[in-house]
């Protein structure tokens, strides 16, 4: 009897605890965020957040998406493809957001990217690299605003030819990311420089992602006498490569270096001046490239609300919600399908620059934005001097070559 | 009445009662809890097959998740290849995992406790190293994404398993088959070797069972479960991806089992659910989750001695008694 | 010839820094019986507590000899609150309990120096570079490489000659025993435990100028120590050295031999040693 009453009473809680779990205000327009929040990789995701909180009350205070204020959730993907599938469900089906935005990992968005159909939402991708989710995988549904892995690695290959570097070989992190990184970079230099030689995949190096003593791949880099490399390593990865590396005598000059994402301000501001003068360093984006009013303001009030400059991804989530807001706006409506066909083509103006997302296969054609490291007393990090600037058109392979089928 | 028929009688309607629930749960619940629901039922009934490694034959594996992700890769493979059958897409990941854990479980079961956890780790973490890094099959550390995933058909009724509530029915018809075996094993002759195996298994061999033949049963039976598992999985998430093999995978039945109580035959699938409820609990209030799953797991594992669903049922079955 | 040296010095350095947090490890195993997930959440707060240390004090030294002592008292808490009430437990509870406190820590290090990475600088006297060939070589690894096994020395030395270290050993070989002739076990374990924690953090706080300083970054380490207990012999303090140096250089000759099979030597050679000696290279029988 008693078992029964006790069974009763939690079936009764369960329910009134989902019956308010339930409840919800139709009024805002609710987006969804999943980044890494936790783990040694939660920087990334708070990054995320700063953009997307800085985003938000922006809007909000100038009076919301066609007069609806905005409401932000945020998820933890935790960085593993099946628990950021189940944030992501959760946005839609329980907090019933408008429009999906963020993931970190590319490994993670080429493994969801089959469910977001499912989830009939559209998802703006503002940090994964991987080309196949605007590639092989692409689905109406998916959207990236920032620059993938094949148009940041087309820039270093156009950097590259205009090096006397002749032999080439590389450093990234032993997944896709990195061996990704390689063979676009391999393709795309040799269209531009067919004398280009590139050293064959067991004598360049892929240390695995957990690595923090990178000594041996450095010594085994250096043996290889190469005249340039292309470093794809990033985070924790690539601080602890360039200390370890500084002290072996990697960055002493003796060949070209390229670092696809040397330029991100987590690596910069850990580094200080750790960080090598005169390496050629890259980025989603840098906060001094665009010198347009806009940037402007968006590096002022971001380092006036969080004391730091933006990082990339800060400048991805901002980004995304801009660009919601302006394919909302121009629908006319939240709909989701609405903001869908508006953001395909949509063209607008973000920190960044004037980005135009393409309708074929839904990837921003944007600048990007490479320099070499250089001390300037202004700053507290390792700044770019001189930049060089990439039209977006230049550098994104045509969407042929994408690979993607609507 | 003997004391075994009672318990036998009650538990036959503890069963029906769990399973009419369970069945009733896409008329009830929300979309999202039945997502949740799903994936308790899948993780329990994975942590339900490690159980039989640990809680009957007392093995403690840590490399549970190779077999689960052998499993799921199968099932991929088979879909993206465009085989159709479900029956066939599961017997294929049971058969993968069956086979993967034969050979491994046939090197393993000579060892013994922490040797035993250490060696299936070091041999789930090879087959992690595989999956991540053959790529021309796997995908390397993408793993496969399932664009389409087969439907049910049954005698010209046709249902997409995209829709929430049929995947979780057809989940839970499949696993209620894999529990009703696990059952009928666990309650048959050779679950009583299991257990004299945990118990003693000097005395055992001393007349004269195969103690190792015993455990590679068991080894066998508890990875092909595992590929059941692994397989679902692999539908309900569309993707087989290395991170279903790495050793943090495999902590989670353990935790689940530990947590809801290796003793009872539904402890594992219980800690499955109090885990995953209370992370999305946690998860609702803080973004810090860890430290607050951290701060209640402790008293947990002081508290519960026998896990929380063994403490509880201890306690109701000492009241009774007196 | 130059490869050679290059990847024996790096398997080295490498190896000492694992020999350390090993050791520990081993140590409280051997006595406590306890695997302990978290010890790898000690190695981080070790390497945390040093940089902020340095922060207040501007000195290495300091900060390497404070940050650990501090882990060690956390150390003694963690076993007097926690540990201690389930030693008599099936070693899974050891490890969900262990595995808790590192969900604990490693979120707490988060919120309290924030989720970004961290840099420590090596002290003045270490932070150059030596020629090496026809390149340099970092002074920093060669300290870690001479560190290692001065350390070593220092511990075995403590095992062998002092009264204490006998007790730990002899409490490592045969907990009943120890206890019947007289140790006083509860006292022993919590010291023993501490000095666990304070060899993790002294690894972390050596580790630190070395690797940059993230949250969970004690998750990556914690199973190739697991790999050196095991293979070394669990409990053995010969054996954590050995299992260390092996893995070490496994790695460095690895990277330059193996290619991507590289990811899987570590596993291979636990289980190749689990098949053929199951009780470890100094294990004993069992």
């Amino acid at each position: 009897m008693r078992r029964q009453a006790a069974l009763l009473t939690l079936i009764l809680c369960l329910a009134v605890f989902f019956t308010v779990s339930q409840a919800h205000a139709e009024k805002p327009v609710k987006l969804g965020f999943v980044y890494i929040m936790s783990g040694p990789f939660a920087a990334y995701g708070q990054f995320a957040k700063k953009g997307a909180e800085l985003a938000v009350d922006e809007i909000n205070k100038a009076g919301g998406i066609m007069g609806r204020p905005v409401k932000a959730y945020f998820e933890d993907s935790t960085g593993k493809p099946d628990a950021a599938l189940r944030a992501l469900r959760k946005l839609v089906y329980q907090e019933q957001v408008d429009c999906l935005i963020g993931l970190d990992s590319s490994g993670v968005a080429k493994s969801v990217a089959p469910s977001i159909p499912q989830l009939k939402t559209p998802l703006i991708i503002t940090h994964a690299a991987t080309p196949d989710v605007t590639g092989s995988v692409c689905n109406k549904y998916i959207f990236r605003i920032s620059l993938n892995l094949a148009q940041n690695v087309k820039t270093a290959a156009l950097l590259a030819a205009q090096t006397k570097a002749k032999t080439w070989t590389t450093v990234g992190p032993d997944y896709a990311f990195g061996h990704q990184s390689w063979e676009y970079f391999e393709k795309y230099l040799k269209e531009i420089n067919p004398e280009a030689k590139f050293l064959p995949k067991d004598q360049v190096a892929f240390p695995p992602f957990k690595t923090t003593d990178f000594s041996s791949y450095i010594t085994k880099v250096m043996q290889s006498k190469p005249d340039g490399v292309l470093i794809s390593l990033w985070g924790g990865n690539l601080i602890d490569f360039v200390r370890q590396g500084s002290d072996m005598g990697f960055f002493n000059g003796d060949f070209e270096v390229l670092v696809t994402l040397g330029a991100a301000t987590e690596v910069l501001s850990a580094l200080k001046d750790k960080m090598p003068e005169g390496l050629w360093v890259g980025s989603r984006y840098w906060f001094l490239a665009n010198q347009s009013p806009l940037n402007k303001a968006f590096v002022k009030n971001y380092h006036d609300r969080y004391n730091e400059y933006p990082s990339y991804n800060a400048h991805g989530s901002y980004g995304a919600i801009m660009a919601y807001k302006a394919a909302a706006e121009k629908a006319k409506s939240c709909g989701k399908d609405a903001v869908i066909s508006a953001l395909e083509g949509l063209t607008i103006e973000l920190p960044v620059g004037k980005i135009t997302i393409r309708a074929e296969d839904h990837q921003a054609v944007t600048d990007a934005c490479w320099g070499k490291t250089a001390a300037d007393p202004a700053y507290p990090i390792r700044v770019l001097k001189p930049m060089k600037i990439f039209k977006g058109k230049d550098i994104t392979p045509a969407v042929a070559d994408t690979g993607c089928k609507m | 009445m003997t004391n075994s028929a009672k318990i036998l009688r009650n538990n036959g309607f503890l069963f029906f009662l769990l399973f009419a629930i369970l069945a009733a749960a896409p008329f009830i619940l929300p979309i999202y809890w039945l997502i949740i629901l799903t994936e308790i039922i899948i993780m329990g009934f994975f942590a339900m097959s490690f159980n039989l490694l640990f809680g009957f034959t007392g093995l403690l594996s840590f490399g549970q998740a190779g077999f689960f992700g052998v499993g799921a890769y199968c099932t991929a493979l088979l879909i993206q290849n465009g085989i159709e059958s479900l029956t066939l897409i599961l017997s294929a990941g049971i058969l993968g995992a069956l086979l993967a854990a034969l050979i491994i479980g046939f090197l393993c079961v000579k060892r013994d406790e922490i040797y035993f956890s250490m060696i299936t780790l070091g041999f789930g973490m090879m087959l992690y190293t595989i999956a991540h890094n053959w790529i021309g099959v796997t995908g390397g550390s993408d793993g496969l994404p399932l664009c389409t995933i087969p439907a049910i058909k049954l005698m010209g009724w046709e249902v997409s398993l995209y829709d929430p509530r049929w995947m979780y029915l057809f989940s839970l018809s499949v696993i209620s088959l894999g529990v009703l075996l696990l059952w009928r094993l666990t309650r048959s002759p050779f679950g009583l070797i299991l257990t004299a195996v945990r118990e003693n298994k000097e005395r055992l061999a001393f007349v004269g069972a195969n103690v190792r033949w015993v455990r590679l049963t068991s080894f066998t039976i508890a990875g092909g479960l595992a590929g059941l598992a692994g397989g679902l999985f692999a539908l309900f998430n569309c993707m087989a991806t290395p991170d279903f093999m790495h050793w943090s995978f495999s902590s989670r039945p353990v935790l689940m089992t530990v947590m809801g109580g290796s003793g009872i035959f539904f402890g594992p699938a219980f800690g499955a659910a109090i885990f995953f409820i209370l992370e999305q609990l946690i998860t609702n209030v803080t973004e810090n989750w860890m430290i607050f799953l951290g701060a209640f797991l402790i008293p947990i594992v002081i508290f519960f001695p026998r896990g929380i669903l063994g403490t509880i049922v201890e306690l109701v079955k000492r009241r009774r008694e007196s | 010839m130059e490869t050679f040296a290059a990847n024996l010095l790096n398997g080295l350095s490498w190896g000492m820094l694992l020999f350390l947090i090993s050791v520990g490890l081993t140590t409280v195993f051997g006595v406590l019986g306890v695997l302990n997930f978290a010890h790898g959440s000690f190695f981080m707060l070790g390497a945390y507590l040093c940089m902020q240390i340095m922060h207040i004090v501007p000195s290495f030294w300091v900060g390497i000899i404070v940050g650990p002592l501090l882990v060690g008292g956390l150390g003694v808490v963690i076993e007097k609150m926690l540990l201690r009430k389930i030693y008599d437990r099936d070693i899974s509870f050891q490890l969900l309990l262990t595995f808790a406190i590192l969900l604990f820590l490693d979120d707490s290090v988060r919120l309290i120096w924030g989720p970004g990475y961290h840099v420590v600088e090596a002290p003045a006297i270490l932070a150059g570079t030596i020629p090496f060939f026809d390149h340099t070589y970092p002074i920093y690894r060669l300290f870690l490489v001479v560190i290692g096994p001065l350390i070593g020395l220092a511990l075995w030395s403590f095992f062998h000659f002092t009264r204490w270290g006998k007790v730990v050993r002899a409490a490592a070989v045969d907990r009943e025993m120890a206890e019947g002739v007289g140790i006083r076990v509860p006292l022993l374990f919590t010291a023993v435990f501490a000095f666990g924690s304070w060899l993790a953090a002294l690894g972390g706080a050596l580790a630190a100028p070395h690797q940059s300083l993230a949250p969970a970054m004690g998750e990556r380490i914690i199973i190739e120590s697991f790999i050196v207990v095991v293979i070394g012999g669990m409990g053995s303090f010969p054996g954590a050295f050995a299992g260390a140096l092996l893995l070490g250089l496994l790695d460095s000759f690895g990277t330059a031999f193996a290619g991507r099979a590289q990811m899987a030597l570590p596993f291979i050679l636990l289980a190749v040693v689990l098949l053929f000696r199951p009780q470890g290279f100094f294990g004993r029988e069992t």
